[in-house]
Parts: C-alpha cells; structure tokens; sequence
C-alpha cells in the first residue's frame, strides 16, 4: 500500500437521533489518483470528508489517509493531508501572505523559509496584486485560490478539496481544474474531490463515486461508468412531436429502448453508428424525415441519474459571481 | 495557473510538515491576536475611554465629600476611586480576547487552524495573552490620567506597577469566563452578553465607600464578590502602602478567579473541539 492512498472499509456515521449519514461505505483511493465523490445533496459526501479530515469521527469501520488511522492518528493526519473545505475559513483582518506565512510557521518552516513558502504560493494562485489587501476586500475567486494555497503550504501527500470550484465563474474553474491537474501530475498527489459539476469529475477525476443516501452506489473511472449504464442513442428530431410519436413504431423493433421527448426520438441501441444508414432507411422508407440527427455517448449525468433517480443539482446553472467581494462569511461549526 | 513555476519539495524536507514547538505556537497565535486588535481598535477604545470617563466624573462629583467619608479623612478620595476605575477597565477588557475568539469561530479561521498540527491550548492561549497585553496597556492609561489628576500613591511608582499588575491578573483570570462563552456558544452577541457578568461584579462591592460602611445584603454581596478584596489591595497600596495582609487576599482572589475561570475554560474548549 502506497503511503498516499486513502481506505475507507465499512465506513458508518450514526447522528444522534437515529440518522445514518454514511451506511457501511468502502473505496480505496490509489495514491497519485484524482477521486471524484459524488452524489446529491445530504447524500453523506461531507460527513465522510469531515471523517477522513480529522473533524470529526466515525462510528463505525474504518478509515486511513496517507496510511494513517483518522481515529488515533490525527494529528498525523493533519501533517500530511491539505485541505481546502467548502466553508472557506479565513480571517478577513488579515493579509494574505500573513496567512500563508503563518499557516507556514505552524507546519515548523522557520520565519525566513515560510516568507520564502507564502511568496512562491502567492505566485502559484496569482494573488500578487492582492497581497497588500485584507483578505475581507476578496472577491469569492480569490478567496477559494488563496484557500487552495492555504491548502498546499506544506506540500500535502493527500489533498481534500470540498467543492473547489463552487461558485466560481467559469475562468476560475477552468484555473483550479489546470491547478489540481498539475498538482496530480507533477507532484503525484493523491486528490479527493467533491463537486457539484458532473463535468468537472467528468475531466478531472481519474475514478469515480456516486454516493447516494448514505451507500456507495457507482464506482469506476467516468468512462467505465458510462459505458457500464449501456448503449449510445441516435437522437432524431422531427416536425411535431406527433411526427415523432408516430416514428416510434416503425424503428422500435431495431433499438433496445426509445423514447420520445417533445420532438426528438431516441433510438438507444449498441453500435449506433454503425446503425445510422439502416435506421435513417427505414424511415425514409417509411416518408418520415428527420430534420436533424445527432449521436450521443451516455454522460456521467446519465450515470448519475440512474443510479441516484434523480438529476445532479445546480448542474444547468452556471454560476455568475466573479467580481462580487462578499464580506467575511459568517458561519458557525454545528453543535 | 500554468506560468506559475512551483518547485515541489523546495523547502528542506526537514522542515516541511512537522510542527512548529508549543511556545512558539503560542507566540505566533498571540501576535497574530495582537495584529488583529490593532486592526479594529473599535474594540479596545470603548473600555479605556469608559473608564477614564468614570474616573474624571468621579473624582470631580464625589472627590470632594471625601473627607466625610470616615477612614478617608486627609486622604485624596482619587487614590480611592482610582482603583474602581482600574478594576472597572480590566474586567470590560477583559471581552476582548473573548471577541477576538469568536470572530474565529464566526469566519470559519478556528475550524482551519484546528486542521493543522498545532496545540488546542495555543489556539486558546493566543487570544488571551494578547488580551493580557491590551490590559496592561488599558490600565497604565487610567494610571496615567490618574497622575495627571494629581494621585499621590502610598507605594510610589512600583505601588503602581502593582496596581497594574493585579488589573492585568484580574481581567486575565476574567477573561476565562467570556472565552467560555465565546467556545460555548460560537457567537459574539452571546459572548458580549457574558461580558455584562462585570456590572455586578463592579457595583456589588465596596465600589464608592469602604467595606465597613456597608451594610444589609450589599455588604455580604461585597463579602462574596472576589472583586472587593482586590479593590481593597489595590486601595491599600494607593493610600496606606505596602500592607501584605491587604494584597496577599487580593492576589489570592484574582489567582482563585482565574483558576476557576480557566478549569470552565478548558471544558469549554474540550467540548468544543471534541470530534463527534
């Protein structure tokens, strides 16, 4: 076993009150992977990224990060592990490379190696122009980078990031997404990603996992997952949904499912491309025609749906805030 | 993110990811507490203007019925009223390290530093110590305008540092009990709240007359209140001189306040970071 893998075995979280957060889950996380976790909202994602970052604890099973037990080990934990939590918390009197430099001196860099650490980070995110601003004066852009680099001072072998890219215009998703690439690929570390974006696991991740209501429901690379939920489909579209409805008939026989939505037909069957002539030739035959015909690949999305019943939230939605300097966030640990 | 160069490992491997000593946790979260006062000295203005504002309103309203006041004839009622003041001061301080505290709590900065590998205690010693400091500093300003209102302490100029001193020992020991609260709660109007605890603190006690001159309810009040036997060190330094069976209660009483306020501390502190 690599000392930058992450193994969850039988993991259980019981809330007081009878609520099971997270029912029997087990993965391994290869070290140099990018983990993609998935599922919808209140599904377990963030109690199992709270146990696997030393806040808080399992009730039953087992976990380790780097190798280290996250019940006994903590505080080794904390050495190896960054983590970059979906509430950013930063003190909004302070100046960013008063950050960097501090959360430096924690990890036992002296005064003059953790100025050294805080400017090459400030580099890295691109915060140079801010570096004289308080932190409150951010905007949601440049919080999650400097919250990324908080992440990093100490070079992790494993790092969290709790929805990294949540809230970001699409320019900074992008930045994070070559980030956490590089860090991947140059580094070799281990990365254990939440999100909301299907297509951000979709890119990055090398394996992925669907939770859902507390059990691990989907795991594999995006690829295999999407061939896993089965054939391509031919979408057709037609004149009128009617015109559509009435094409089912004629082609049901060749496909291993249809279905009709609003005016577009989808033939789902293996080997669709290899099908088109003959499909189109029957219809034709049949003097329906299509005023456009496109090929699909299963998504994640489809993934997702099948194996959650439902659609991945806030995926049509893409978010707008990029200049917006939101004041310190206030947030509160649960009780 | 791509120009960036970032050398992996550029630091001494040595040097990466261990943690910093103790001591110098503690020093680097006192600082950082320090900084962060200064940055919003709205905070600290209100206690020493509070105090030097009773201290002048005092002095000029009662200071002159002071020789009616038996056991205080011919001597200045400032020496008297001053260490009111002082007490006054430190314990509406003694908020400060409390509200630094749970700011952190509020933005999210204490769950960060709990990540790292540093010592619970540091996180909880760095706002206090910081506080202490603003104490000292609080309290030789009331001493300041004090001698400027023409005080002539017993003890001379190392009296005062001992006045001083007992301020610092007193809004320290107090500022256990609002840390407390900012930890049990997590919120700064609930920790402001607590604070108040120092209005009866201050005004049931031997706060304008000698303990002697009280009576009824408000003298066992007084009785009880820690704060009387600091009050009464803090006036037998200014007016009679270095009387150890004066201080040795004074001191002892800030010392148990402490004591206690920091085993509540603790717990607090216990609970709050326990992983559930």
């Amino acid at each position: 076993m690599s000392t930058k893998d992450i193994v969850v075995d039988n993991l259980i979280k019981r809330y007081p009150g009878g609520v099971t957060a997270v029912d029997g889950v087990s993965f391994t996380v290869q070290g140099g992977q990018i983990f993609g976790f998935l599922g919808p909202n209140g599904a377990g994602k963030s109690t199992i990224i709270k146990i696997l970052t030393t806040l808080a604890l399992p009730t039953e099973g087992l976990a380790s990060v780097g190798g280290y037990d996250v019940v006994h080990r903590a505080s080794d934990v904390r050495r190896i592990a960054g983590v970059a939590l979906q509430e950013i918390g930063l003190d909004p009197t302070m100046k960013s490379t008063e950050l960097l430099t501090l959360q430096a001196r924690f990890f036992g860099y002296d005064d003059r190696q953790a100025r050294a650490r805080a400017a090459e980070l400030i580099d890295l995110v691109k915060l140079n122009d801010a570096v004289d601003r308080r932190v409150g004066t951010y905007s949601g852009g440049m919080r999650r980078r400097l919250d990324l680099a908080l992440a990093l001072v100490h070079e992790p072998d494993i790092l969290f990031l709790d929805e990294p890219t949540t809230g970001l215009d699409p320019a900074s998703r992008r930045d994070i997404w070559d980030e956490v690439r590089r860090l991947n690929r140059q580094l070799g570390m281990t990365i254990f990603l939440t999100t909301q974006y299907l297509e951000e696991a979709d890119v990055l991740a090398d394996v992925v996992a669907i939770i859902n209501q507390g059990k691990l429901a989907a795991q594999g690379s995006p690829a295999q997952l999407k061939a896993a939920q089965g054939a391509e489909s031919i979408n057709l579209v037609f004149t009128s949904p009617q015109v559509a409805q009435e094409a089912v008939a004629l082609i049901s026989d060749m496909a291993q499912r249809t279905q009709v939505d609003r005016d577009t037909l989808r033939v789902y069957l293996d080997h669709a491309a290899q099908a088109i002539p003959s499909v189109v030739n029957r219809l034709q035959q049949g003097g329906f025609n299509p005023i456009s015909l496109t090929l699909s690949q299963p998504t994640l999305d489809d993934v997702f749906l099948q194996v959650t019943g439902q659609r991945m939230q806030n995926e049509q939605a893409q978010p707008a805030e990029a200049g917006a300097a939101p004041a310190a966030k206030t947030r509160r640990r649960g009780r | 993110m791509t120009t960036a160069e970032f050398t992996p490992r550029a630091m001494t491997a040595a040097a990466a990811r261990s943690s910093a000593p103790w001591l110098t946790q503690v020093l680097l979260l006192t600082r950082r507490n320090l900084v962060n006062i200064f940055r919003t000295p709205e905070a600290v203005l209100p206690p020493i203007l509070i105090s030097v504002f009773f201290l002048v309103i005092y002095q000029s309203t009662l200071g002159t019925a002071a020789g009616f006041i038996p056991g205080l004839s011919g001597k200045a009622y400032l020496g008297f009223i001053l260490p009111l003041s002082i007490v006054s001061s430190s314990l509406a301080g003694a908020g400060i390290a409390a509200q630094n505290l749970v700011k952190d709590l509020e933005n999210g900065y204490f769950d960060k530093l709990l990540l790292t590998p540093i010592s619970r205690t540091a996180v909880l010693l760095g706002p206090i110590l910081a506080g202490a400091l603003i104490l000292g500093i609080q309290s030789g300003i009331v001493v300041a305008v004090g001698l400027i209102l023409g005080l002539d302490p017993a003890t001379g100029p190392l009296g005062l540092l001992a006045v001083i001193g007992l301020a610092v020992l007193l809004g320290t020991g107090f500022a256990g009990f609002t840390v407390s609260a900012a930890l049990g709660s997590g919120s700064a109007a609930a920790t402001q709240s607590a604070g108040f605890l120092f209005f009866p603190l201050t005004f049931l006690t031997a706060s304008f007359v000698p303990l002697e001159l009280l009576s009824g309810w408000l003298k066992v009040a007084a009785q009880i209140n820690p704060i009387t036997y600091v009050l009464t060190g803090m006036r037998s330094l200014m007016l009679d001189g270095w009387n150890v069976a004066d201080l040795l209660p004074a001191l002892a009483a800030c010392l148990l306040l402490a004591v206690a306020m920091y085993a509540l501390a603790g717990y607090a502190l216990r609970v709050r970071t326990r992983r559930k």
